[in-house]
């Protein structure tokens, strides 16, 4: 018998345990939030941001974001970042060609800043969740040490329970279809020299969120 | 696992529980236990027949050992009304283990069960039982004191409140925080001889906290763990000791004024 | 890794006296516990009390359906394009990835932080076979650098002051000499950087098994985990067969526990859903991914009375609270696991007899109980375990004539009566100390007084006094 059938075979020649464990009757959410309309969760979303080290722009329109991404850039003339129409501005790559700034392949590991748009934000953590995929690339938000995503207010939803619950309702397939899903809340970090807390481990050492209307 | 269920013990005699290290090394905290218990006109028996609870043997793997102890508890009280201990971790003992380990046992399970649903610590026997959280006690002199929460009493008792309350409404009394007041004195019963380093640096962890505690006495309600604690407060020559809460409890009724009463 | 369990008495006695161990773990474990305190309860003691229930359901349910819960998680995961492998023990795991090396032709491995690939010892299997495998996690790195086992589930370093890591890199590495943390971190950073770029192979565990979706999961804030499944060519996950979940709300709630309880962060900072290689046309990530489902002795704890103990979402809770654990550190237990799930887990592993002192390195204060983000009850299952020592005849013959005679001498009053008589008389022979086996005892601490007269001395002459009034 292979390995897979003597496994299961032990398992199911037991008697099931925790058969008395009584269901949970009404699932919680893991943060309870008093507030759920959309403008309380733009603001709950920009304080747990920036509580757990990202820094958040509200940009009025895209150029005001556009002055922010040229700021950040900092006279770089070469970033990584996702294909057009995935991030919420328009003419994105355009406008960058004629400022003279290259979007390089995704995964040279070489640039310092690395641009994404993201699926959602979560208010009750001031989390970005996004799944990988064409023109979403992973590496963008991994390998630079400076990583900006740029996003929309109405992006937002309450918690990571209620984008699942979204998910649900369009058919898991659709998550499914992507290799990837990642959820970022800050900086890469790491405490395992003596508890001091070290940010850019082998991640981003910053996060900036770019918040369009 | 959920503790059983209690009846309101108001009105019922105690069977006073000593525990076999009060009983043989601390007789005089097991008399302030009853001399509060009477204050409060509650009629105290004591069933001489007592010896143990078992825990010794049980909390070491030895259960047919500890059965053949619990027995002899379970025949000392069968007669009992309402148990009171003043000893977390044998209270423990009783009301959270018995019921499982008698549980194939035709001839006792039913006493055993029994013996849990009766069973209370003092101090919330005193708070929970009968409902009083102000006992007007008052201490000849004024004094500081912190808690030590003993775990059994603790995490499976859910003790620690009942005391507080009772001490807090003592005149004369003041009470402050000790730090790490919930972490464990080392002492474990016989896990303090078979790992006797561990034990000892967990105690000297303890024997710390109460050195920089400014309260000057330590009240636990665990007479295993302040022999513990005592004994390791006693090597490094610290003056700071442990005391029972019971005493506590009854040198506050040294201190009463004529006409304080409860009753 | 040979087991040095039994051996945790003389173990923990070294540790006790290595001072700058008990600094970093003291200060590390009080770190833990402290932040785990604030995150599960930041919205109420009720609500985080709640949560740990939900977590504690959610994974009963999922072991409850444990077979059925595998099926489905291996028919979605094939579905989603990763190849499926079971392995019924270490060895066969460890040839499973041998086979992947050479399929692939694989040089060089980066590894994420995974105790499942400590438990069946796959580094040392792939440095025998000549691969090159580097530890990404930053605390496992400056241990495997120094040739040493995680000695905490989630902060594997977390024996070491930050100037005993300094001098690995310096010894190692040659790092240039820097007593900043982040100067070293970047130093790190700079090494690993190059590992994962080169690599043709990234390991990892996992946290979690979404069944419903084929999902697998894993949490980290380094960005190394990602590193490892997203670099190389290919990507291997070995996962403990009880991790499963039901379904993604089931994840839901138990990826943001696991974090609250293990570094008090209410979200890690990467929380990675993996559902396969990469799909035509994306221009990164893995070709390949397969997942390695490890049983290794968990369908025989399965089946006994210690089922529990595979509802452990690893998040070192149990570690941080145990005052048995701050003082020896985690190497002391001997084996893969220490603390309390450690003395638990094991036994159950490697077998009693194999780690006979675990179940008594225990005050059985609770404190894991209390923590433990699924409510698994290790001090019952230290004492079930103390149970078997002593039905599979592994007790002390001292001890097992010490309790027979205290039974004895407990079961009736009169014999107990007598019994404290002679231990009056006893101490006026040998004053404050006892004697063997109870002498260890007062190596540390004075015994007291017995009292001249026990309390029902007292109590009888009491009877007699109101009687006569
Ligand atoms: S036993 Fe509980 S507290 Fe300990 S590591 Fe496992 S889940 Fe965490």
């Amino acid at each position: 018998m292979n390995s897979r059938n003597t496994i299961l075979k032990k398992l199911r020649a037991t008697q099931t345990p925790f058969t008395d464990v009584a269901p949970i009757e009404q699932r919680r959410n893991m943060v309870p939030l008093a507030e759920t309309t959309p403008d309380a969760l733009t603001q709950r979303f920009i304080a747990e941001a920036e509580k757990i080290g990202c820094r958040v722009y509200a940009a009025e329109d895209a150029a005001a974001a556009f002055e922010r991404v040229f700021a950040l850039l900092n006279g770089d003339k070469q970033i990584s970042a996702w294909d057009d129409a995935f991030l919420p501005m328009p003419e994105f790559s355009e406008t960058l060609k004629t400022a003279g700034i290259e979007i390089t392949a995704s995964d040279n590991g070489q640039v310092r800043l690395g641009i994404t748009g993201i699926d959602a934000g979560l208010a009750s953590t001031g989390s970005l969740i996004f799944s990988s995929g064409h023109g979403k690339y992973r590496t963008v938000s991994l390998l630079p040490t400076v990583y900006v995503a740029i996003m929309t207010t109405n992006q937002i939803v309450a918690d990571f329970e209620t984008w699942v619950a979204l998910q649900k309702e369009r058919g898991l397939d659709q998550f499914r279809q992507s290799s990837n899903t990642v959820i970022i809340s800050g900086p890469s970090k790491t405490a395992d020299i003596a508890q001091e807390l070290i940010l850019g481990a082998h991640g981003p050492k910053e996060v900036h969120i770019i918040l369009l209307p | 696992m959920v503790l059983p269920e209690r009846e309101s013990p108001v009105g019922k005699k105690v069977s006073f529980f000593v525990t076999c290290i009060m009983d043989m090394i601390y007789p005089d905290t097991g008399m302030s236990v009853v001399e509060i218990l009477e204050y409060l006109g509650v009629v105290v028996d004591f069933p001489e027949t007592q010896t143990c609870c078992g825990q010794p043997g049980f909390n070491s793997g030895y259960r047919d050992e500890a059965k053949q102890v619990a027995t002899q508890f379970l025949r000392a009280f069968k007669d009992a009304e309402v148990i009171v201990t003043a000893s977390g971790s044998c209270g423990a003992m009783v009301r959270h283990e018995y019921p499982a380990l008698f549980a194939d046992d035709p001839q006792w399970s039913a006493a055993a069960n029994r013996a849990a649903a009766i069973t209370w610590d003092l101090t919330e026997f005193i708070v929970d039982g009968l409902g009083i959280t102000d006992l007007k006690l008052r201490l000849p002199q004024p004094k500081t004191f912190a808690f030590h929460d003993a775990c059994h009493g603790l995490r499976l008792l859910k003790l620690g409140g009942a005391a507080r309350t009772l001490v807090n409404h003592i005149e004369n009394a003041t009470v402050m925080e000790l730090k790490d007041c919930d972490v464990c004195c080392g002492f474990g019963g016989l896990f303090s001889v078979k790992m006797a380093e561990v034990s000892n640096a967990m105690l000297t962890k303890k024997i710390e906290q109460i050195n920089a505690c400014p309260a000057e006495t330590i009240i636990t309600g665990d007479v295993s763990c302040l022999t513990q604690m005592n004994g390791g407060l006693s090597r490094q020559k610290s003056a700071k000791r442990v005391v029972h809460v019971a005493d506590v409890l009854a040198e506050g009724l040294k201190g009463k004024r004529d006409g304080d009463s409860i009753k | 890794m040979e087991i040095q369990s039994n051996n945790f008495v003389s173990l923990s006695a070294i540790a006790i006296r290595n001072s700058e161990m008990q600094k970093a773990v003291s200060k590390g474990t009080r770190n833990g516990y402290d932040k785990r305190l604030a995150a599960m309860f930041a919205y109420g003691e009720e609500h985080g009390e709640a949560m740990r229930q939900q977590a504690a359901e959610a994974k009963r349910r999922a072991l409850r359906q444990l077979p059925e819960l595998l099926e489905m998680a291996e028919a979605n995961m094939q579905a989603n394009g990763i190849h499926v492998l079971w392995a019924l023990d270490a060895d066969e795991a460890n040839r499973q990835v041998m086979d992947i090396i050479k399929r692939h032709e694989v040089k060089r491995v980066a590894k994420g932080k995974s105790m499942a690939t400590e438990e069946i010892g796959l580094n040392h299997v792939l440095e025998t076979n000549g691969i090159d495998v580097v530890e990404t996690d930053l605390g496992e790195y400056i241990i495997q650098l120094n040739h040493e086992p995680p000695s905490h589930i989630v902060a594997p370093v977390i024996h070491k002051t930050k100037e005993e890591i300094r001098d690995i890199f310096i010894e190692k590495l040659n790092m240039p000499p820097t007593d900043d943390a982040a100067e070293m971190v970047a130093f790190a950073r700079k090494k690993l950087r190059d590992i994962f770029l080169s690599a043709d192979l990234g390991v990892s565990g996992g946290n979690f098994i979404i069944a419903e979706t084929g999902t697998l999961c894993l949490v980290e804030n380094e960005a190394n985990g990602r590193m490892c499944t997203t670099m190389p060519r290919v990507h291997v996950a070995v996962v403990g067969i009880e991790k499963m979940v039901e379904n993604f709300e089931d994840y839901a709630t138990l990826t943001q526990v696991l974090p609250r309880s293990s570094t008090g962060q209410h979200m890690t900072v990467y929380t990675s859903m993996i559902n396969g290689p990469k799909r035509p046309g994306d221009a990164d990530g893995p070709e390949h991914v397969y997942v390695i489902l490890l049983d290794n002795g968990r369908s025989d704890i399965y089946a006994t009375k210690y089922a529990e103990a595979l509802a452990c979402i690893r998040c070192g809770a149990c570690q941080n609270a145990c005052p048995v654990y701050r003082s020896t550190g985690g190497h002391a237990y001997g084996w893969v696991y220490g603390g309390p799930i450690g003395a638990v887990l094991t036994p159950l592993f490697v077998g009693l007899d194999k780690a006979k002192p675990l179940p008594q390195a225990s005050s059985l204060c609770g404190s894991c109980k209390q923590v433990c983000p699924v409510d698994i009850d290790l001090p019952r299952m230290l004492l079930d375990l103390r149970h078997d020592t002593i039905q599979q005849g592994l007790g002390d013959t001292l001890w097992n004539l010490g309790i027979k005679s205290w039974a004895w001498g407990n079961s009736s009053p009169r014999l107990f009566e007598m019994g404290g008589m002679a231990a009056r008389l006893g101490q006026g022979v040998i004053g404050q100390n006892l004697p063997a086996p109870l002498g260890e005892w007062t190596k540390f601490r004075d015994f007291p007084s017995f009292a001249p007269k026990s309390f029902r001395q007292l109590w009888r002459e009491r009877q007699k006094a109101q009687a006569q009034s």
